[in-house]
C-alpha cells in the first residue's frame, strides 16, 4: 500500500504541542510508551486526552513535536499511513455494514486475501461471531463497544488506541469489559494506550498510567507506586484521596525531613519529599491514618496532629469514615477498616487526634 | 413512504399500524390519524377512482363531448400507440435531469454539511430562496436566459458551437429546466443525510486504512444513500410527470412530454377525456414500476 508505514518498537511522543486558534490542549508533552505494555492515560475531562489520541492516529497534526513508533517518525502521515488503529468514544461504527463487514474493513482495504476469515476470528476472540450477520443498529452498547474494540483490534496494530472505550456503559458491564480488555491484551501481546477518566479504571488495567492535567502530564508510573507516593498536589487528589496540608521544609532529622505547618512540626522521608527544602504540601490518604480519643503522646509526635473537632461519622459496614476539623489544618479524612470488635465509640463534636506510620506520609510540590 | 421522513415531516402512519391490537393509546392513535385518512379519501381516492372510471368510457356516437361509461380499454391502446414517443421523452428526461440534478447536488450538499462552516446558513437559503418566486415565473425567466439572442445562445453561436442555433425549442433546454426546477428537492434529502452522520465515523474510515477517495466511495456515499434514494425520487417522479418545462422552454412538437400530451386531451381534443385519463394513468403505472425497480435495488431497509 503507498505511503503505508511499518514500524515496529514503542510509542514515542517528544515535545508534542498542539494548540487550537484560541487554546493549547496539549502543551509540550514527552513520553514513551514500552512496545506490549497496557498504558492508561488518566485525566479530568478537557485535559487534552483526545487530542494526545487523535495526534497519534494521525487525525489530528501537532503544532509542534514529533511521533515516532520505534525508529519511523510518523509526524505528518496521513492516519491511513500509520500502523496504529483507534477505538473512538462513540464507536464510529459504520451503520451500513454488518458487524462482519464492519470488522473486515480494514482488512479489506489493506488487500488482505482472507479478510472476511481473519473477520470471524477477531470476532470469536471477543465473543461476538453469533452477531456477525447484523447491523450495529441492531446491538447493545457493550456489543457495539466489543465491535469497535474487534473492528480495530483485527488488524493488528502495531498502537492500539481506546478513547473511553467504556466510558458509556453501565458499571457492571464497565467492570466486566475492564476484565476483558485486559485478557485480550495480554492474549494478542499489542500495545493499548487506553484514555479514561476513571482513576479506578486506570488503576486496575494498566501497567503504567500518565496523569494528565491541563495538558501536561503530572505524573508517570505502575498504578501503586503512583498511589503510594504522589509527586503533585493534583495527582494525590486524582489519584485517590489525600489529606493535604501546606508547610515549609526548615531541618533534618536523620533519614527525615521535619515540616512546620502552622501548628505541628511533622517528619517525612527524605525519599518520599518532593523537596528537600523551602514550601511543601505533607500529605497522608485517608486510610493510612488512625482516629484516637486522646493525645497519642511524645511516641506518635511527627507523625500525628490534633487535636480537631470530629465533624462527622459515616458508617459504611467494611469501614467507617471521620471526618475532622483540626485548626489551620483544615478538614482531615480518616478512613478506617471496622477490625476491631470494640469500637471507640465517637459522635461529632468530640475532640480527637489523628496518627499514621512515619512511612506512609509524602510531600508534593505547594 | 418514509424517504419523506427525512426532510423533516413526520410519518404519521407508521407507528399506530404497528400496533396489534387498539388499546387506549392505540385509540386515540387512529383518532388522530383520522383528518389525514379522510383528506387521502376525499381528494386522492376519489379522484383516483373517478378518473379511472373516465379512463374507461366511450365516446357517444353523433354527441361530440359526450361519453357514457364502459370497459373500454382501447382507450389505453391509444394512449400508448399515438403517444409512446411522448412516454419516452418524459422518462429519458427525467432521468436525465435527475442525473444532472445528482451530479450537482451532490457537491454542494456535501459541502453545506462539512465544509461551509458558518457560511452553511446563507447556502441553505440560497437553495431555498427560488421557491419564494412562482414556479412559472422562474422557467418563463429560463426562457429568456436560454433565448436565441441572451448571452449563453449567442455566445456559443459566435463560438459555432450550438449545431441548431437555439437553446430553446430543444430538449436541451427541457432537460435544463427540469433539472433546475427540482434541484432543491435533491440537494436537500442528501444535504440532511450527511449532515446527520457522525464525522467520527468518517475519520473511522481514514483509520482503518482508506484514503479520502476509497472513505468516501465506501463510507460516506453509502451512509447517504438514504438522502440520494429520497432525492432521486422527489426529483424523477415529479420531473417525468411535469409539462410546464416542455410547454415554455422545448418545442411545439418534438419535445413534448406525456404531461403535454395529458394537458391537450383535456383541454384542447374535443372527447380527449378518456384517453387523457388513459395517459395519467399508464403514466402512474410506469412511474410507480420504476420506482418500485429502483427502490428495490437501491433502497435500503430504512426506506421499505
Ligand atoms: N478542534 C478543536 N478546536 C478548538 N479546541 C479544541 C478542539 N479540539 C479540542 N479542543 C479543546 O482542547 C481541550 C482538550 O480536549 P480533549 O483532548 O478532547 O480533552 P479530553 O479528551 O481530555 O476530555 C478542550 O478544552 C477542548 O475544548
Ligand atoms: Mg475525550
Amino acid at each position: 500500500m503507498a505511503g503505508f508505514r511499518e514500524a515496529q518498537g514503542d510509542l514515542v511522543l517528544e515535545n508534542v504541542t498542539k494548540s487550537f486558534t484560541t487554546f493549547t490542549a496539549v502543551d509540550d508533552l514527552s513520553l514513551t510508551v514500552p512496545r506490549g505494555s497496557f498504558f492508561a492515560l488518566l485525566g479530568p475531562s478537557g485535559c487534552g486526552k483526545t487530542t494526545t489520541l487523535r495526534m497519534v492516529a494521525g487525525l489530528e497534526q501537532p503544532t509542534s513535536g514529533t511521533i515516532r513508533i520505534g525508529n519511523t517518525d510518523l509526524t505528518g502521515s496521513r492516519p491511513y499511513e500509520r500502523p496504529v488503529n483507534t477505538v473512538f468514544q462513540s464507536y464510529a461504527l459504520f451503520p451500513h455494514l454488518s458487524v462482519r463487514d464492519n470488522v473486515a474493513f480494514g482488512p479489506k482495504r489493506r488487500g488482505v486475501k482472507d479478510a472476511l476469515a481473519q473477520a470471524d476470528a477477531t470476532l470469536s476472540l471477543v465473543q461476538l461471531t453469533h452477531l456477525a450477520g447484523r447491523k450495529p443498529t441492531q446491538l447493545s452498547g457493550g456489543q457495539q463497544q466489543r465491535v469497535a474494540v474487534a473492528r480495530a483490534l483485527v488488524n493488528h496494530p502495531e498502537v492500539l488506541l481506546l478513547d473511553e472505550p467504556l466510558g458509556a456503559l453501565d458499571l457492571k458491564l464497565r467492570r466486566e469489559m475492564q476484565v476483558e480488555l485486559k485478557r485480550i491484551q495480554t492474549e494478542v501481546g499489542l500495545t493499548f494506550v487506553h484514555v479514561t477518566h476513571d482513576q479506578e479504571e486506570a488503576m486496575t488495567m494498566a501497567d503504567t498510567v500518565a496523569v494528565m492535567n491541563l495538558g501536561k502530564i503530572e505524573q508517570m508510573g505502575a498504578p501503586d507506586v503512583l498511589y503510594d507516593l504522589p509527586r503533585t498536589k493534583f495527582v494525590a487528589n486524582f489519584l485517590g484521596q489525600s489529606n493535604l496540608m501546606s508547610g515549609h521544609v526548615d531541618d533534618t532529622d536523620g533519614d527525615n525531613v521535619v515540616v512546620s505547618t502552622a501548628q505541628h512540626k511533622l517528619r517525612l522521608r527524605k525519599s518520599r519529599a518532593a523537596a528537600g527544602s523551602g514550601d511543601i504540601a505533607f500529605g497522608v490518604r485517608p486510610e493510612k491514618t488512625r482516629i484516637h480519643n486522646a493525645d497519642p503522646g511524645p511516641a506518635a509526635a511527627g507523625n500525628s496532629i490534633g487535636p480537631g473537632t470530629l465533624v462527622d461519622v459515616s458508617f459504611t459496614g467494611v469501614a467507617t469514615q471521620y471526618l475532622v476539623d483540626v485548626p489551620e489544618a483544615g478538614r482531615w479524612a480518616v478512613y478506617e477498616q471496622n477490625l476491631d470488635l470494640e469500637r471507640i465509640d465517637s459522635r461529632p463534636g468530640d475532640t480527637v487526634w489523628i496518627s499514621w506510620d512515619p512511612g506512609h506520609a509524602f510531600g508534593v510540590r505547594p | 413512504m418514509s424517504a419523506l421522513a427525512h426532510i423533516g415531516g413526520s410519518t404519521s402512519g407508521s407507528a399506530p399500524a404497528a400496533q396489534p391490537t387498539p388499546t387506549k393509546r392505540g385509540k386515540v392513535a387512529y383518532l388522530l390519524l383520522l383528518p389525514g385518512v379522510l383528506w387521502l379519501i376525499v381528494f386522492f381516492v376519489v379522484p383516483l377512482v373517478q378518473l379511472f372510471t373516465v379512463s374507461l368510457q366511450s365516446k357517444f356516437p353523433g354527441y361530440p363531448g359526450y361519453y357514457y361509461r364502459d370497459v373500454n380499454f382501447g382507450n389505453y391502446l391509444t394512449a400508448v400507440v399515438d403517444y409512446w414517443p411522448h412516454f419516452a421523452r418524459s422518462l429519458l428526461y427525467a432521468g436525465l435531469a435527475t442525473l444532472l440534478a445528482f451530479i450537482l447536488a451532490y457537491p454542494l450538499a456535501y459541502a453545506m454539511a462539512f465544509k461551509a462552516g458558518k457560511w452553511r446558513g446563507v447556502m441553505m437559503i440560497c437553495v431555498i430562496a427560488p421557491f419564494f418566486t412562482s414556479f412559472i415565473l422562474r422557467t418563463i425567466a429560463w426562457r429568456q436566459i436560454l433565448s436565441d439572442d441572451g448571452w449563453i445562445a449567442s455566445a456559443l453561436n459566435a463560438l459555432h458551437l450550438l449545431p441548431g442555433g437555439h437553446i430553446t425549442e430543444t430538449w436541451v433546454a427541457v432537460v435544463a429546466g427540469l433539472t433546475y426546477n427540482f434541484l432543491p428537492f435533491m440537494v436537500l434529502p442528501i444535504y440532511a443525510s450527511l449532515e446527520r452522520a457522525d464525522p467520527k465515523i468518517i475519520e473511522a474510515g481514514g483509520d482503518l486504512y482508506a484514503n479520502g477517495l476509497t472513505t468516501f466511495r465506501t463510507v460516506t456515499l453509502p451512509m447517504s444513500m438514504p438522502g440520494v434514494l429520497a432525492g432521486t425520487l422527489l426529483t424523477f417522479i415529479p420531473a417525468a410527470g411535469d409539462y410546464v418545462n416542455a410547454e415554455l422552454l422545448g418545442s411545439d412538437i418534438s419535445t413534448k412530454m406525456v404531461g403535454n400530451g395529458i394537458e391537450s386531451q383535456f383541454f384542447r381534443v374535443v372527447d380527449g377525456y378518456p384517453t387523457a385519463a388513459a395517459l395519467s394513468f399508464t403514466l402512474m403505472a410506469a412511474i410507480l414500476a420504476l420506482v418500485f425497480l429502483y427502490v428495490r435495488k437501491y433502497g435500503t431497509e430504512e426506506l421499505l
